[in-house]
């Protein structure tokens, strides 16, 4: 009989494995904030930019949301992840700045340095 | 050129003891002899609560943390991790290469160095729809861990040792509250997490929800453990729609991992939360007016005691915390009580939440420790105010708080401090006012608001706040008379002595705290018939002066025909007409209208 604390480290290797058969190792990782906050300031529409990108084959790109971390004036927020690299937040995204990330960024790994916060 | 390497060295007291100033000035002098100055950059973090282990260095990419470095040992830190590549393996105390979380915070800086997360952790670092994501950083790892090894007293001793006070505003220590619901002898006991919100501009706990829902569930699974009740209950306002769609998927998540329901894993623990919705009243923010929300009778307070822990929902042992304190739980119990204590001030430990927003650059959403200073928060956290503008006022608390003058910037943010200084830390709201702001009017805000969410049970309360806002009403109309200051005065002391609950006993603060601190701008009101912000209306009159060219914008937006004068020649406003909109000013090219 396993204790509860064996059982919480098994579920969480196995949680792990869960993220990881999602694309979690791909060389990017690209977070759109969606709280209450972000998605006023439009960021559903953002995601749904990123989410056609990766349906129409962007290679290698692993897709999250996450919940707000408090740069409410500088909303919607986009964090790009490399590994080995400085992870990078794009603030105030609009649709025409997300398809430019995708294009530029995700792409080409051209860093938009202007949009950063 | 392109920064290959960002450095983190922890600013907390503890590390200045440590000798972190050194450690920088050494650090700048290596990367000086390699000429890495422009591709390595150095920030300062807020303690990282790592203190026995100071000074901390952080390196990222990598997220590489080294601990206990000493200034003898920069050279060959920088040397081999920033010039060869190869971190140094004796001083790393933390590496992780996959979760990488807190980089992606210390990376913007000037907004988040001086910020210290434990309620948020996880905000804005994991998929908060996802218990995986929670899994994957040590989520229902506490609970875990006091249902293998720990008895409901050791959690209540952990938490006591913490120092933890609720965090919904009062301050009230948490392992007291805790001890008090476990020594009840009932079979039947309840755990409810109040998440009723209702302060105009404050959000902590709907971002705190919305950005780590199994965070707020564990930690209430680590209270029923504790008092031994079977069932929990979230009081949650419906205009939170989203914060209520991620606690049920959080919810259901958790059944399906038998990490919530019967014999949660594999223990003879069973637990069940269920959520309630609540229709927006303040009042219910207050534990026995939600207690009567939830019972399904009129959100009205009664008096205490007996205190909910020792009857409170259906009549049974109640323990009612706020989202803020039940989502500090899970680290008081990994991390351990003594270092939770470890950070803050003498009698308030831990962090604190705070939505800051008015007229600052960086608002948003920021946890600092307590003990940090308003002038930390406004000016380095917040970035100052915009525009140039000066200062005029900070009111914390919401409706229930007051307003500090900048002579009160250098205050430190904890539960005495604030309260000394004539305010209250509140669930959190920070609201930063400039000189464009009129203190009467604020005052009048806050007061229409309570006296609007007052829920008429006391007389004090439902007959006071109305009155007090009858007179702020006539103050900013200009109808004010000599002796309503001191009337407000009087009538403010007495409803926060004699009403019943905590919203009619804080309601007069914003009137009784800006009277003390900004009496001058009353007295204006009163006496001159002026508002030196501008902003009352009724205290304004226009007046065209020399610069008019008689293009006549003026006259013709003008809603009530207040202004005269034919075209190239100067117009004037008919002070009698006039209702002062304030178009006039807004249309003007020429600066041709004074606004006094």
């Amino acid at each position: 009989m396993l204790t509860p604390l064996e059982m919480i480290g098994k579920k969480r290797a196995e949680a792990v494995n869960r993220i990881i058969s999602k694309g979690y190792l791909s060389t990017k990782r690209v977070y759109v904030g969606m709280a209450t906050c972000e998605i006023a300031a439009g960021s559903k529409e953002v995601m749904e930019v990123f989410t056609q990108a990766l349906a129409n084959g962007l290679p290698d790109v692993y897709l999250s949301q996450k919940g707000c971390a408090g740069r409410c004036n500088l909303e919607p927020t986009v964090e790009v992840i490399e590994e080995g690299k400085i992870p990078v937040k794009y603030g105030k995204v609009t649709p025409e700045r997300a398809r430019e990330i995708v294009e530029k960024h995700l792409k080409k790994g051209q860093v938009i340095t202007e949009w950063l916060i | 050129m392109e920064i290959q390497y960002k450095l983190t060295l922890c600013d907390g007291v503890s590390c200045i003891r440590n000798n972190s100033k050194e450690l920088l000035t050494a650090i700048e002098t290596e990367l000086d002899k390699h000429g890495l100055r422009k591709t390595v950059e150095i920030h300062l973090s807020g303690c990282l609560g790592m203190c026995k282990q100071g000074p901390i260095l952080i390196v990222n990419p990598g997220y590489t943390m080294y601990g206990k470095v000493n200034v003898e040992d920069i050279p060959m830190i920088i040397q081999s991790h920033l010039v060869d590549g190869k971190p140094v393996a004796d001083f790393i105390i933390e590496q992780n290469h996959l979760y990488n979380r807190f980089f992606r915070i210390f990376g913007d800086t000037d907004f988040f160095g001086k910020q210290m997360r434990i309620t948020l952790r996880n905000c804005g670092i994991i998929d908060p729809e996802n218990v995986d994501d929670y899994l994957s950083v040590r989520g229902y790892e506490a609970i875990a861990k006091v249902l293998t090894d720990m008895t409901p007293k050791d959690v209540i001793a952990e938490v006591k040792k913490s120092g933890i006070r609720g965090r919904g505003g009062a301050g009230f220590p948490t392992g007291m509250k805790w001890e008090f619901t476990a020594n009840q002898d009932t079979d039947e006991k309840y755990v409810i997490c109040n998440a009723d919100e209702g302060d105009p501009g404050a959000f902590m706990d709907r971002s705190a929800i919305e950005g780590d829902p199994h965070t707020v569930l564990e930690g209430m699974m680590i209270g029923g453990y504790a008092i031994g009740a079977k069932k929990g209950i979230i009081y949650i306002r419906a205009e939170y729609p989203l914060a209520i769609n991620r606690l049920e998927k959080a919810i259901a998540a958790a059944k399906e991992y038998n990490l919530l329901g019967d014999n949660i894993l594999g223990s003879d623990f069973s637990f069940d939360i269920e959520i309630r919705l609540g229709a927006g009243a303040f009042v219910c923010g207050e534990e026995t007016a939600l207690i009567h929300s939830i019972e399904g009778l009129r959100g009205m307070p009664r008096p205490r005691p007996p205190y909910p822990s020792v009857s409170g929902l259906f009549g049974k042992p109640t323990l009612i915390n706020n989202v803020e304190t039940w989502a500090n739980i899970p680290v008081v119990i990994l991390d351990g009580g003594d270092w939770f204590s470890s950070i803050g001030t003498e009698k308030s430990k831990g962090t604190k939440v705070f939505a800051l927003a008015g007229k600052v650059c960086n608002t948003g959403l920021v946890e600092v420790p307590m003990g940090t200073t308003l002038r930390e928060i406004v000016y380095d956290i917040g970035g100052g105010i915009p525009d140039g503008k000066a200062l005029k006022a900070i009111q914390t608390g919401g409706p229930s708080g007051g307003c500090l003058p900048p002579d009160y910037l250098d205050t430190q943010i904890d539960y005495e401090s604030l309260a000394k200084a004539g305010s209250i830390m509140g669930s959190g709201g920070m609201i930063v006012i400039d000189e464009d702001s009129c203190m009467v009017g604020l005052a009048r805000f806050f007061i229409e608001f309570t006296q609007d969410e007052s829920c008429g049970k006391c007389t004090p309360c439902r007959e006071g706040t109305k009155r007090m806002l009858e007179i702020l009403t006539r103050i900013t109309e200009g109808k004010g008379q000599p002796g309503d200051i001191e009337k407000l005065e009087r009538l403010g002391t007495m409803i926060q002595k004699s009403s019943l609950c905590g919203l009619g006993q804080s309601a007069p603060n914003p009137v009784l705290s800006t009277i003390k601190n900004f009496r001058e701008e009353y007295e204006e009101h009163i006496h001159d018939k002026k508002c030196r912000a501008g902003e009352c209306a009724s205290l304004l009159s226009y007046v065209i002066n020399a610069q008019c060219v008689g293009c006549g914008a003026c006259k013709r937006i003008c809603p009530v025909n207040a202004v005269e004068g034919s075209r190239k020649e100067l117009h004037k406003i008919l002070p009698e007409k006039c209702i002062r909109c304030g178009q006039c000013y807004e249309v003007c090219k020429f600066n041709a209208i004074d606004k006094a």
